[in-house]
Formats: C-alpha cells, structure tokens, sequence
C-alpha cells in the first residue's frame, strides 16, 4: 500500500520548533525516505490511492472507475442563472443596484431587528453584525483571554470578515432567515449600507452615513480591515500549493509528531509540562442539555398531551413579542395590538399561519395550524 | 459493564422486586458462586435466599404474544432505550433552534458505527425536508460539459461504499480555556461515524472537461441557508464523495437527504448538506461559513483559514461522566474503552495516562482499523477502591501525528480558536468512581501582544 505521507518532507527543523522542549521524547525523524519525491496532500494528511486493486482495506472495482459512464443532461441558460447565484470577491456575480443605509435602517427595523438586534447588537443566540468601529475593534483580533479579566477578540463583520462580497452574498441568498432569497437587490445594496454604517466603516475614506448611495462600483471599493488577517493564502494560481505547504509544517496549527517508523520513540514518561495542573469546571460549567442526561433503561413517562397555549407562546412567540424593540407588536400592549385586532381576527391568523414581514411562518414553530390559532387567542386576549 | 448495569437499574425500577436481605452486590456475588459450584454439584443451591424475582418470576413477555411482524414495518428502538438520544444545549443555538446542533450520545454507541437516528444533527437554517423528484445536481463553471442530474441518474453511477466519521471542528469547541461540560456527549459528541454509499466526484467529472485553470470546487446546499463551501480540487480528485447511502438506507433529512458532499476526514461542515449545486473556479469564493467561521484565529491576530482535516484526536468512553465506576468493587477488573479517529490518516496506536498525561501505557485497538474513520481502543484495569485517577487517551496516526497536550497545542494557537481543539482530553477517577471532567493544563502568559508562554518560563 502507497501512503504519502507529508512528514518526510518537513524538516527537522521545524520539528525541532515543535517539541516545546519535550524534543527528546517527540520526533526524532530525519527525512531521508525516497518517497519524499511524492507530492504530499494538501490537508497534511495520508492519501490512500488505488493500488492493486485496494485502497487501504477496500477492494476496490478498477473496471467501474475507468468507464465511460455518462448520464444527464445540459443545463438550459434560464437554469444555470437560476442558481448561479455566487458572488466572487472580484465582483463576478454581484448585480447592479443601490440602496442607503437610511433605506436599509427601514428594511432592518422590520425583517432582522427580531434576531439581530438594534443596530446589529445581536442577542438571543444570533450573530452579533456591528460591536462599534471595524478599525479600531481589528485592533483587538491579537487578544486572548488567558487571564480572567481579559477582553477577548471581537469578531463581528467589519472586524473579521475578509470580503465584503461575501456580506451581500449571504444576505441575498440567506436571510432573512426564516424567508431567504425574499429581498431585492436594492434591499440588498441597503442593508449592506446599513452594516457598514453601523460597523462605522468608510469606502475611499468617506464615511457611509445615512444617506451615502451604495452602487456596485463602490461595494467593490470597500476595503475590510481584515482582508490580509488570514493564513494560508489562498488567492491566484499559487493558492491551493500555498495551502499545501501551510499544512505540510504541523508547527503552523499547533500539531505535534513522532517517528512513524520507530513509534517507540514517542514520549511515554514525563510528558507533561512541569507546571500543568488539574483544572476543574468552574461554577458548574454548561449543564444546560435537552433533554437532561440519563442512561436509565424505563419506560417513557407518560407526558401531559394537553395543549398549553402560554407553554407555545413562551417558547416560540416571546423571543419577539415579548419585548419592545424587535419590530413586533408586544404581548400586552393595546396599542401595538389594536390596529391588527381592527382587520378582524381571520386576518391576524392568516398573517400568522403564512408569516410577514420578519416574521416567519408560524413564528418558526411547528404547531398545527388549530393550536397555533390558540396562541394568537392567547396573545390577542392578553392584549385587549 | 453496560448491561450488568442496566440490568441493575432495571431491577432497582421494578415495583415487584424482591427487597429480601441480599443486597445486588451479594445476590451478583452469591449468582456468581452459583454458576461455579453447580458445576461442582454442591448443596449451595439450597440456600434459603429466594433469589432474582427476574429469574423466578414468570415475566408477561415470557407468557404472551409478542407483535406480529405487520407492526412497526420501520422498526424502532425498544421504547426501554427512549433516554438513548441526541441532545442540544441553547447554548449552541440561535434561537429558535434553525442554526443549531444536537450532539449524538457518545456513551451509549457500541463499535464504530452511530446509528443514523443518533448521528449529530447540525443545520443552518433548519432540516430541510426535501422531494427527491424536484432535486437536481447541477455542475458547472470551468466544465467543457456542465451537466444536469436527476437523483435517479446519479445513482447510476458507480457506487463506492466507505466507512468515515464526520466531525463538527467546533468538537470540543467550548474549552479551549477551561473544562464546561461534565458529560461525553457534549465534551465530544460533535462527531459520529457511518458507513457511507455515494460516487467519487471524480467519477462524474471524468466526462465533462474540467479546465486546467479549475482550482476551487464550490459545494451549494439547496436548503434555505444555501450552506456553501470552496473545496480544492486535490480532494475533488481523490476521495470526496456525493452520497445517498448511510449506514445502508437512505440519508436522514438531518444528514441531507436525498444527497450531500463526502470530504472524509474533514470538516463535517466542508459535507454540504442537501447538495444541489458544483461549480468550479479558478479562485476561492469565500463563502460565509469560511471567513465568518470555521477559521481558527492565533495569538498573532492571523487566523487559519480553509483549516480542512480534523487532526488526529481520541476520547475514554468509558468510563464517562455518563458512564461511572461507583458500582465497581475493590479488585473488579474492568474495561476502559475509546474511540480514536484522525482525518489525516489511520489510528495506529492508542496510549492511556493513569496520571493526567504524565506517563503513558500502550491501549490496544480493537475491531475494524479503517483510514479517517473512528477506531475501538481498549485497556483492561485493575480497579482499586478509593483511587483518584485521572486518565487520559493519547492517539497517533500513520501520518505521524499524535495528540498534543493543551499546553503544546494552546502556545501556538492561543485560547480564542473555537474550532480544531484536539489535546489530549481528561477525565478524573474520584475516590467514590465517579467521573468528572478535568483539564491538564498550565497557566499561559504574555508580554503586550507577543507570543503566549507558560508562567514562569519566560
């Protein structure tokens, strides 16, 4: 069985680098195997080609993987457009459009706010879209919490993200979430607006405030502060072997190595770093499992079938009707509820049952249509 | 170890067990001097103790008729085994549980194989539940043919039927600076194994003229979250998979029916689900889920990204924080077993640390050894009643990776990464056996923004 193995081409340097003075115990191999000649995989790892009619411990039908097996058909222009919906870094995919952040605060308000937040805040387990200044929150990518009063990095869009395309990608295709591919281009163009104004984040160093116009040739003039914060690179026609070269060197992900060849040589004594201590869970750590842990062997606690119209509003509707600010009319508010209730009640089902505006249908839940009515009596009774 | 316990908890549960003076402890004790002195012929048998009511009594399965085999045409678990699930914590889950994972329950699987209804669920933007009649694989971009299949056509082609786990890289993603959960399932269970049937993308794009300038495979979900991944073409031409087939039926919803992408070894998040879309390029597209996540930023600012294998990694099963030894007698020689697994290779090797990763002794492997697969290991263990232990697993691979410890692991990559945490895991042995997740580790420091290093050698 061939194997390639990536180990015999790095050198004995950088397994020196490794072994964090543990270097008598881990890695004591020195590249002298022919088969260095071989290309290594890309991922760093063992590849297993056919050989002999084997890869590995599988027989392998070398007729079926030669043959001229050929099935289907060509797309049609219309379909490949249809789904042809990337958009690249340099632009390919990106249609013209425009919006402004001032445009884009209004769509926000009423399909994202529920789950991101004012101002793209985030909460409720969402993504956070905007912490403050991109630039000046980049700066905090080189913290890390090894001490417990430090601040960690910030990751949000105008602090991390390489490529703003990828933002108008991902809005475009996959949001709003419970209704992906529901927003126009221009709406698009305006939340993008609204993001970058909110990240505080300028394009030809002028600032995007409320009414700076977002068009195609100025979205691929935004610069993120983080385009060049990633290893291996990836770009142009050296990107893939850049990559295999990142992965050949373990020392680059925190890998440790030994001697394939003599495995004898690894580290079985005094392996652990002097000063390693025993640390425990603190404050309980996450005991929050669903449903809670048991290895009993029993039968199944017969549950309560009854339908509790408060239990469903709690656990799909109050996440944004249960507070102000989400763009939904609150729970308990006459007001936010009066101009629903006045289109009569087969209206507020119906919107409800199909979804509108940020809301998704049914809110997301999975209740029948005859018990999700209940929860709108419910909400609506709690809000006259 | 597993049955004799549950057979014990089965008993405890029982209305009509027999609460004479036999503690389980004798009656096992007084059952096993039985079987050896029936052997002998012995009058011990006339002990004035009744004995197991499971055994005298006549039990209603025993007597009656079972179902007829026109009942359940999908089987089901024994409705005995209803705690046996996966499980989620809000912790890991946008809110209404769309963008979400459910973890399988690592202590409760025997062998290498997760049964598909256990096997982790991870979606971002539901399970979407798709007609097999209305779904088509497009392939496109740098193809002299792009090419249109219906799900009938792909099957077609030539099957390949492999054995590999699929690992979230977020495994073990929560303590990077500190233990949280006390349980297997949620330290580890980001991960299953199945046994998978689909055709070698390779196979389907011989045909079509792939142009020398194709670098980057796309992958697109036709779910609402059109999870999208870049892929290089070196694992297009050698492994990766489109697969209809797990564990001899069809994908579950949850796993992408009716097909997703197979990258063995790597990130369970590069195998999109619901696939419906390949496009080739000669540039990377930078898709959402690779530059927002599943990138590992360092202590340098500089964060890894297009990170595919999960490395070389293992886990004691047990026993677990789910799995104790507080049933276990002084002198009881019982079984510490493991699951190790890389995607960089083929488990050679598995050692097990008594004192938290200090010394090591070889485990064996046990069962099917398969590459990017995960693997059986075992240790058989004296146990001593009181003893405090802190065990740890140490697995290597036939690349030449072995499992660093936290310290070597966390100075390069920092405390910050989220994702590819594979130093070596920790449980704890208390005095009363039972199990408590523990971390082995140093206390890490740092000068302004410079490398990490361990306090006091500076």
């Amino acid at each position: 069985m061939l194997k390639i193995n990536k180990k015999l081409l790095i050198s004995i340097s950088a397994a020196a680098v490794l072994s964090l003075g543990l270097s008598a115990c881990m890695e004591n191999a020195s590249p002298t195997n022919s088969d260095a000649a071989v290309k290594a995989s890309i991922d760093g790892g063992v590849s297993y080609p056919v050989e002999n009619g084997k890869t590995s411990s599988y027989d392998v039908n070398t007729n079926a993987h030669g043959a001229d097996v050929k099935y289907g058909r060509t797309p049609t222009k219309a379909e490949y457009d249809a789904w042809n919906t990337d958009i690249m870094p340099d632009g390919t995919g990106l249609p013209e459009g425009h919006g402004t952040a001032d445009e884009g605060s209004d769509i926000y308000d009423a399909k994202c706010t529920m789950c991101h937040g004012d101002f793209g805040s985030g909460g409720g387990g969402y993504p956070s879209l905007a912490k403050g200044n991109a630039y000046d929150l980049h700066k905090t990518l080189t913290n890390q919490r090894i001490k417990p009063n430090d601040d960690g990095p910030v990751r949000v869009f105008g602090s991390y993200w390489p490529h703003v395309t990828t933002l108008f990608w991902y809005i475009k295709d996959a949001m709003p979430h419970p209704m992906t591919g529901s927003l126009t281009d221009d709406e698009v163009y305006s939340l993008v607006a609204f993001i970058l104004n909110a990240n505080e984040m300028k394009i030809d160093g002028v600032e995007v405030d409320d009414d700076y116009v977002l068009n195609r040739k100025k979205l691929l003039d935004v610069k993120m502060p983080n385009r060049n914060g990633f290893e291996p690179n990836i770009d142009g026609p050296n990107g893939p072997e850049n990559v295999r070269k990142f992965y050949a060197n373990p020392k680059n992900f925190g890998g440790q190595t030994y001697d394939v060849k003599n495995p004898a040589s690894r580290c079985m004594k005094n392996c652990q770093e002097p000063t390693a201590k025993v640390v425990y869970i603190k404050n309980g750590g996450i005991h929050d499992f669903h449903p809670p842990l048991s290895n009993v062997k029993d039968l199944p606690k017969v549950k309560n079938t009854a339908f509790n119209a408060k239990k469903a509003y709690t656990a799909n509707c109050a996440m944004c009707h249960g507070a102000e600010g989400m763009g939904a009319p609150v729970l308990g508010s006459k007001a936010d509820w009066a101009p629903y209730i006045a289109k009569g009640m087969n209206d507020v089902y119906k919107n409800g049952i199909k979804g509108i505006n940020g809301m998704p249908p049914k809110g997301g839940s999975s209740l029948s249509d005859a018990d999700f009515k209940l929860v709108v009596d419910y909400i609506v009774n709690q809000s006259k | 170890m597993d049955i004799k316990k549950s057979q014990l908890d089965l008993a405890s549960t029982k209305k009509n067990v027999d609460n004479t003076s036999i503690g389980r402890r004798d009656f096992f004790r007084k059952t096993a001097a039985l079987s050896v002195t029936a052997l002998a012929g012995t009058s011990l048998l006339a002990s004035e103790e009744a004995g197991d009511p499971a055994i005298l009594k006549p039990t209603p399965w025993g007597t009656k008729w079972g179902d007829p085999v026109s009942k359940n045409l999908y089987g089901m678990p024994s409705k005995y085994e209803h705690n046996v699930t996966r499980r989620y914590t809000k912790l890991l889950a946008s809110g209404n549980f769309r963008a979400s994972i459910a973890v399988t329950p690592l202590q409760d699987l025997s062998g290498i194989i997760t049964p598909n209804g256990l096997f982790f669920s991870r979606s971002h933007g539901g399970v979407a539940h798709i007609d097999p009649n209305e779904h088509r694989l497009m392939i496109t971009g740098l193809v002299e043919k792009p090419l249109v299949l219906t799900m009938k056509q792909l099957k077609r082609y030539p099957s390949v039927t492999r054995t590999h786990f699929i690992e979230c890289p977020a495994n073990g993603g929560q303590e990077w600076r500190g233990p949280q959960y006390n349980s297997l399932q949620f330290a580890k269970g980001f991960m299953s194994c199945a046994e998978w049937t689909g055709v070698y993308v390779k196979d389907i794009l011989k045909d079509l003229g792939v142009k020398k300038e194709a670098l980057w495979m796309l992958a697109e979900g036709g779910d609402s979250s059109k999870m999208g991944r870049t892929i290089p073409m070196d694992k297009v031409w050698d492994d990766a998979m489109i697969v209809w087939g797990q564990n001899g039926e069809a994908l579950r919803p949850e796993q992408g029916y009716p097909i997703r992408l197979l990258v063995p070894g790597w990130e369970g998040n590069l195998c999109v689900k619901w696939l419906r879309r390949l496009d080739f390029a000669s540039e990377p597209w930078y898709c959402k889920e690779e530059t927002s996540k599943y990138t590992v930023l360092k202590p340098t600012g500089k964060a890894i990204q297009h990170f595919y294998a999960n490395e070389v990694n293992s886990t004691v099963t047990s026993p677990s924080p789910e799995i104790d030894w507080t049933d276990l007698e002084d002198g009881d020689i019982v079984e510490i077993e493991g699951l190790a697994w890389s995607g960089m290779g083929t488990i050679t090797g598995v050692d097990i640390s008594f004192d938290g990763g200090k010394n090591y002794v070889e485990a064996k492997l046990k069962g099917l050894v398969l590459p990017k697969c995960w693997t059986r290991w075992s240790y058989m263990h004296t146990y001593k009643k009181g003893q405090e232990l802190i065990l740890a697993s140490r697995a290597r691979d036939d690349n030449g990776d072995i499992q660093p410890t936290i310290d070597q692991e966390t100075l390069v990559v920092g405390v910050e990464a989220v994702y590819h945490r594979n130093a070596v895991e920790t449980w704890k042995v208390e005095k009363d056996g039972k199990i408590t997740h523990v971390e082995i580790r140093s206390q890490l420091d740092r000068k302004g923004k410079g490398p990490l290093f361990i306090k006091g050698e500076a």
